[in-house]
This record gives C-alpha cells, structure tokens and sequence, in this order.
C-alpha cells in the first residue's frame, strides 16, 4: 500500500543521513515556492504587547487557570442526553484537544444521577459492614491513613459510543467517544482495608452507595474488591472535583464507569446482589433475543483517531505534508497490545506504533506518519488489540450478537472519513 | 517470588472456584507484553497478580500486605440501622407498611407528575414509567430496529423490563421526588409502588392490581416481575460468582472477539456487501457550547467592565501605596494636575524616567486607563 511505503520512506534515514537529508531539504526550502513568504509576517515584526508590559502579578489567580484563548476547550453537553433537568445527565470530555494520557480534572467528564454533591470534608464519613467480622466508620483523615497506592485509569461511561448502535449520529469525536476521561488516581485498595475487618466467607458481594440524592448503589462481585479496587481520593494530585465524587469515589479500574460510586458513603457486604436501581433498568445490553446482559462489567477493548477527526480536518494540509494520524486505544481488559490502521474502511490494515507509556486498563496513545496527497480520499479506521487476547470487532461482527438495541459497550471499529478536501465526517462501514 | 496478593482474606473455596474458572474460561493468553502472567478475572480481562514486588507495571508496597491497620471505629447500632437501609429482592431491608392505589395516584400527581407525565407516559427528557400493560410489552424486547428507522423498537419500562419490584421501591424512597429525595414516608413509598403496578398492569398473585388495592410488605414480596428472567448471566444463588466468571469466559455471549495477533485479518478483510453508511438528516449537532476551535478571547472577556481598584491593586499599588509615589486622593497630585489633565494622562500611557511604568504595567486601553488615573488622583 502507498502509505506503509510513506511510512517506510521515512524509516529509512539513519542517524548518519541526517544532516545529508537535513542540507537538502535547506535547498528546497529556499527554492521551493510553499516556504518563501512574500511579506514579513507583522507578528515578528512588531512588538507583541504581553512583550512591553508587565504581565500579571503572581498574587493573581492563586488556582491557576488555562490561557483565556482556550476558552473553547470545555466539556460539552446536549439536549439529547438532558434527562433530569441536566441532573441526570452527562458533560462529555473533549478528547479532540487531549494530549497524553491524563486529562486535566476540569475536563474530566462529569455524568451524575441526581446533579453533582458538594459534600463537606469534615462531615465526611465511610461506614463498611454486612458479612464482616468487624464494621468500621472512617472520617476522611483516618481512611487516608491508610497505605496509599497510585494508579492511571480511565473512566469510561459504558454508553461512550451507544448513540451509534443503528448509524452514526454525531459528526463529533467528543460526542461520539468522550463518555471518557483518564487521571492518575491515588487511595487506598480495598483489600488492604479489608484484611483489617474479616471478610466472612459467605461474603460475595459488595453494594457500593453514594451519599447523592439518587443514593446511587451498585452490586460489585467479590473478585473485583480483592483484585484492584481502590477508594480513592486523589485525582491528578490534587482533591477529586466534586465531579468525580468528592471527597472519595470508589475505583474499578476498567470497568463501567457507573459503577465506580461517587460521594462514597457506604460498603456493604452480603450473600446475594442487590438489584439497584442502575444495574436492572439501566447499565444492561438487550440483545435481540429478547435477553439483556447484567452485571456487564469491563469496559472492551477500543480506540478511536483522534487527529484527523471532525472537529481537527486536514483542510489546511498542502500536497506533501508529512502528517501525524494520532489516537487513543483503550482497554478495560488489560494492556493495549497494538494498534491496526486501515485507509480504506476496514478492508487492509497497516501497523501503526504504541506512543509513551502502556499501562493496564489506560489509554495508550499510538501513532502513524502520513504523507498527505491534495484531494487523496481516505476512510480511516483504527482497530486495537489487548494482551486478555481481545481485538475489536466490525461493527456486523458485534451487531451480529448484540443487535442494535442494546445501548451499552458497544466497541467496534469506528471510521473517519477524509473528503478530497480534507473535510472529516464520522462514517461506518456495515454490511 | 510469586506472592498471592488475595490470601487470608479469601476463603480456600473461592479461591478454587477462581482457578477452575481461569483454567476452564481458556484465558490464559499471554502474548508477550509487560505483564507476564495472564489469568482471565471475573470480567473476561488479565488479572495482574503481585509478582515480587510488582503488579503489572506498578511497584507494590510490600510492607502493607497482609498488615492489619486498625483505622476508625465500630459505628454504633442506630449508625448502622441509619444507613443500612437496602432492600434486596428477598425483602431483607424493606420495612413493614402499606398504601394504597389510589393513594399512590394522588400522591403521583402532586410530586410526580410534572416530570414522568400522565399515568408514567414520560417526557421532557425524564424517563417513561409505564407504556401499558407489562405483560405484553415484554414481547417488544426482541424488536429490533436494524435498517428501518420506522419500526418500534424494545420499550424499556418498569413494567416491561425490570426483573424486581424491590428495586423500585428501594429507589422511590432513598432518589424520588429527584429535587427533594428522602422526603416520602414508608407508607406513601408503598402507595407508589402500588401505582407503579397498576398502571403497568402487573397482577399479584393473579390478582389485578386495581384502584381499591392496597399494598402491602406481604403482598409485595409476591410479585414477579414479567421480566423476571430476561437477564444473563445468573447472578443468584449460590454458585452465581462462577455462572459470570463461565459467562465471561466466552466472548459470544458479549459480542467480543478473539485472537492471536499473529492470525489476525491484515489484507482484504471485509465482507464484499460491506458499503459506508453516512449521518442522516444532519445526525445530532446540537452541541454547548456549539463546538469551535478558534483559540480567542471569550466574548465575556472582550467586554468586561473595568474593575478600577482591581487594577490599581494589581498594578499600582506596589509604588503608590508605598511612598514610591503619590497614593490615592493625596493632596500632592494637585502639582501636577495643575499642569493639565492631558499633561498627566500622557505620563501615566508612555510612563516617566522617575519609574513609572507606561501605563503601570497593565495592558490596558488609553481610555481604561485614564479611568484609572482618574481614581488614583480623586479615590474615586
């Protein structure tokens, strides 16, 4: 395929080649017609005023705050998702401006049940009890006394992407992929807490309650609690917003979002489930015989281009450009393992490179260089792999199971198409 | 050295199911990365064990396992009997009461109403209660709506989908009314309940649920919902640990798929049928803010009132207020502005030899700043 030959094109220079290549890309530059300005650009020209006065006194902004010029960077939200008057409702992330894989908490995105809690630290308290040998109350000083571990996550609303089970519907990378967010969370494994209180061997579930006015509840098996579960109560370091359940959530690394309680109020450990009010009439994926999947719990293996994307088009690119296709892989599952690239829909795929850290159950960023031809038309799909041995599915292999009624976890393969004009809309390729 | 990081804390019978389930599931895949061993967790996913001092990528503070830290306290009966107030399906947690239909009708439409519509219809972004007869809307949850955007799809509601009465009862008193939760008394939370089934025509025992009917713990406790075993996998009982692990275990029964790396598709891999499907009818675009990338001041900022001592502080008083300089409303700036207020306008904007700043060091415009000259010679 030409662009694996444009990939490979750029491997071949050497350490020894490069200030051969480097001397004569200078050569081009000065002859060729694209770099040469024709005016002095009034920006180095002129003195810039942030030059000439003084800027701001440290005493200003003692939270500091983003540059003013990003005030388009923001959380997103829209009537389709109103429920509740916006209190039972979601503000998605802007993964479109995401760099890295850590989002700043002020992005973080923020869904609730019954608005978002401001709970006072000092009236804080953790009750854990049921089948336990001891129950205990903590205040929030005495639970952040115990040994702290700290991990990166993300959090992904398990309906990140469930608009778009029968078509695509947002011509949006933030609304059709930023249920999700991630953040270095520091707490406290539960399990830790636990070899304090005696778990009682008929204990194999655990309700999880918040203290919001939808006293949101969820049933977590006891595997979970003694693998990875943490209480945490640092975002980022720093304090959780209130968005992400200050002063302490419970974590899941991986799995739904929904179930990693916020405003934590309450452990409790019994025999059987619950059947809360979010793991019966909502947070379950009806398939098309009629049966809907319960306790869903990890989040599947996916990615998504993140630059192009509809809101971030090549249409500025000049014939020749030599671009970066970025994006995001994720997996609930366990570690990313690799990501596909595909130009054409899902039909051939290239190999593109894991970028940075690959953590478990974290975004991964991967990347693959292009070289962009003026009026080249492109369907780009990202496919990623984990080390659980999962890859993610066509949308007909996934709809084949699960229908397209069934809302939630919905993972696979998404496609951007690039116009002759480098204009970026949100396509699927289905049979 | 391989350290189990789930001992004492887990009883040996479980522990066992836990490894017949991995060994059974077939997921033990390790493909090489990191994370050397691999063993399927409850959920289908790797399970990171604590492998010396580490799991996965992360260092473990081994100090801190198996250590017993005696942080907080008992919590007393009544803090216990407070908060511990869930009802599970069996009827563990659900208080002894009653209420009526007709109760519940009318107590619907004082506090309900206006947000979950007539009869439970919905609306306004608010979710549907009832959509008639639960019995027979189950049917609706084999629909489908794969091509045709025209054809009815699964209709959701309590009637039709929930599997237990307990959960709406447990919610109706701990989330409803939504702007004023916990609000509602035992009795009137079992008036509700009784409404919720009789406008979803759910019947007790074979008996309808009409508007004479009166609920009871008794009686509730003998509901079965008609979608009371529409879910998988089995989270009942005694072995339904295991039934999600064995569940889990196979990725078609969640639409997953699996495979070596080495074996998957890397050339001509689509079905030839397969074609683009675009956005219809413009899809949903309305976004707040409507999205856009300019990286400009916002609107709010263009047109900001100018706060005069917020200035002043910021920028001023360090001189001014230190004898630097002649402070605010001091008698001395009489001197100069005897000189004419142009005169001093003119040295405040392009500033002096003796120190001060063009325009005090802010970037503000002529006209904010002579607002604030003016505040610095008069205090006002």
């Amino acid at each position: 395929m030409d662009n694996k030959k444009s990939q490979k094109d750029l491997e071949v220079s050497s350490r020894r080649d490069f200030f051969k290549r480097t001397a004569a890309i200078g050569v081009t530059a000065l002859a060729g017609t694209s770099l040469a300005a024709s005016q002095d650009d009034p920006a180095i020209m002129h003195h810039v005023p942030w030059g000439q006065t003084w800027g701001d006194p440290i005493t200003k902004n003692l939270y500091g705050m983003p540059s003013k010029y990003e005030h388009n960077v923001t959380r997103r939200y829209t009537k389709l998702l109103a429920s509740g008057n916006y209190r039972a409702s979601i503000a998605v992330t802007p993964i479109q401006d995401s760099m890295g894989i850590i989002t700043p908490n002020g992005l973080f995105f923020s869904r609730s049940h019954g608005g978002v809690a401001h709970v006072d630290p000092n009236e804080y308290r953790l009750m854990i009890h049921g089948l336990l040998e001891k129950p205990i109350v903590l205040t929030l000083d005495e639970l952040k006394r115990y040994p702290s571990v700290t991990r990166t996550h993300f959090i992904e609303c398990p309906a990140n992407g469930g608009q778009e089970w029968r078509g695509p519907q947002f011509n949006s990378l933030q609304f059709a992929k930023g249920f999700m967010a991630s953040a270095e969370w520091t707490g406290v494994y539960l399990k830790t807490i636990l070899e304090d209180l005696g778990l009682k061997p008929e204990a194999q579930w655990m309700l999880a309650e918040g203290s919001d006015n939808s006293e949101m509840g969820r049933s977590v098996p006891i595997d979970k609690v003694l693998d990875d579960a943490m209480i945490v109560w640092g975002q980022n370091g720093e304090a959780l917003r209130p968005e992400q359940g200050y002063p302490v959530r419970l974590l899941l690394p991986g799995w739904e979002g929904n179930l990693m309680v916020k405003w934590l109020k309450r452990l409790d450990f019994a025999a059987e489930p619950w059947y809360a009010k979010e793991e019966t009439s909502k947070y379950t994926a009806l398939k098309p015989s009629g049966k809907a999947i319960q306790h869903f719990y990890a989040n599947e293996v996916n990615s998504t281009v993140t630059s192009p994307s509809p809101e971030i088009p090549w249409t500025s690119l000049k014939d020749g450009d030599v671009v970066e296709i970025q994006g995001l892989a994720w997996s609930g599952m366990g570690t990313i393992t690799g990501v596909d690239l595909s130009f054409d829909g899902g039909n051939n795929y290239v190999e593109a490179e894991l970028k940075g850290l690959v953590l478990p159950k974290s975004w991964t960023r991967w990347s693959y260089m292009h070289t962009y031809k003026k009026g080249e038309k492109l369907l780009l799909t990202s496919r990623a792999m984990d080390d659980a041995g999962y890859i993610q599915p066509t949308i007909d292999q996934e709809t084949l199971v699960m229908g397209v009624e069934s809302v939630y976890h919905r993972n696979a393969v998404e496609t951007w198409e690039v116009t002759a004009t480098g204009e970026v809309n949100h396509v699927q390729i289905r049979s | 050295m391989f350290k189990l990081d789930r001992k004492l804390i887990i009883p040996a019978t479980i522990t066992m199911a836990v490894l017949f389930a991995a060994g059974c599931g077939g997921a033990n895949t390790t493909t090489g990365s990191a994370n050397e061993v691999s063993k399927s967790d409850i959920s289908g996913g790797v399970y990171y064990p604590i492998i010396g001092n580490k799991t996965g990528p992360y260092n473990v503070n081994t100090q801190a396992l198996g250590m017993k830290i005696n942080n907080g306290r008992v919590p007393t009966a009544n803090e216990l009997a407070a908060w511990d107030k869930d009802v599970m399906p069996d009827g563990t947690g659900l208080p002894e009461g009653e209420g009526s239909v007709e109760d519940g009708e009318e107590l619907y439409e004082a506090k309900c109403i206006a947000c979950h519509g007539d009869f439970g219809s919905g609306g306004g972004g608010y979710p549907s209660l009832s959509k008639g007869n639960g019995e027979e809307l189950k049917a609706t949850l084999t629909n489908n709506r794969y091509r045709d955007p025209e054809a009815d799809g699964p209709t959701r509601v309590f009637g039709s989908y929930w599997p237990q009465i307990s959960t709406m009862w447990w919610y109706i008193r701990d989330g409803m009314p939504h702007p004023m939760s916990k609000t509602l008394t035992d009795d009137q939370v079992y008036s509700l309940t009784a409404y919720m089934l009789n406008i979803n025509e759910i019947e007790i025992d074979g008996e309808e649920v009409d508007d004479e009917y009166v609920l009871t713990r008794e009686k509730m406790l003998k509901v079965k919902m008609p979608n009371r075993d529409g879910f998988e996998p089995n989270i009942d009982g005694k072995n339904a640990l295991n039934d999600v692990r064995v569940y889990f275990a196979n990725p078609a029964n969640f639409g997953a798929q699996k495979v070596k790396p080495s074996e998957r598709c890397m050339t001509d891999c689509q079905d030839k049928s397969a074609k683009v499907v675009r956005i219809e009818n413009g899809g949903i675009s309305e976004f707040n803010p409507p999205y856009n990338s300019a990286k400009d001041l916002p609107a709010d900022e263009v047109k900001a009132a100018l706060n005069v001592k917020e200035v002043y502080a910021n920028n001023c008083a360090m001189c001014h207020d230190n004898g630097v300089a002649p402070t605010v409303g001091d008698p001395d700036w009489s001197r100069l502005t005897s000189k004419g207020m142009e005169a001093v306008y003119a040295n405040g904007i392009s500033g002096t030899d003796a120190g001060m700043p063009p325009k005090g060091g802010s970037s503000l415009s002529d006209a904010d700043f002579k607002t604030v000259v003016d505040y610095v010679i008069n205090g006002k």
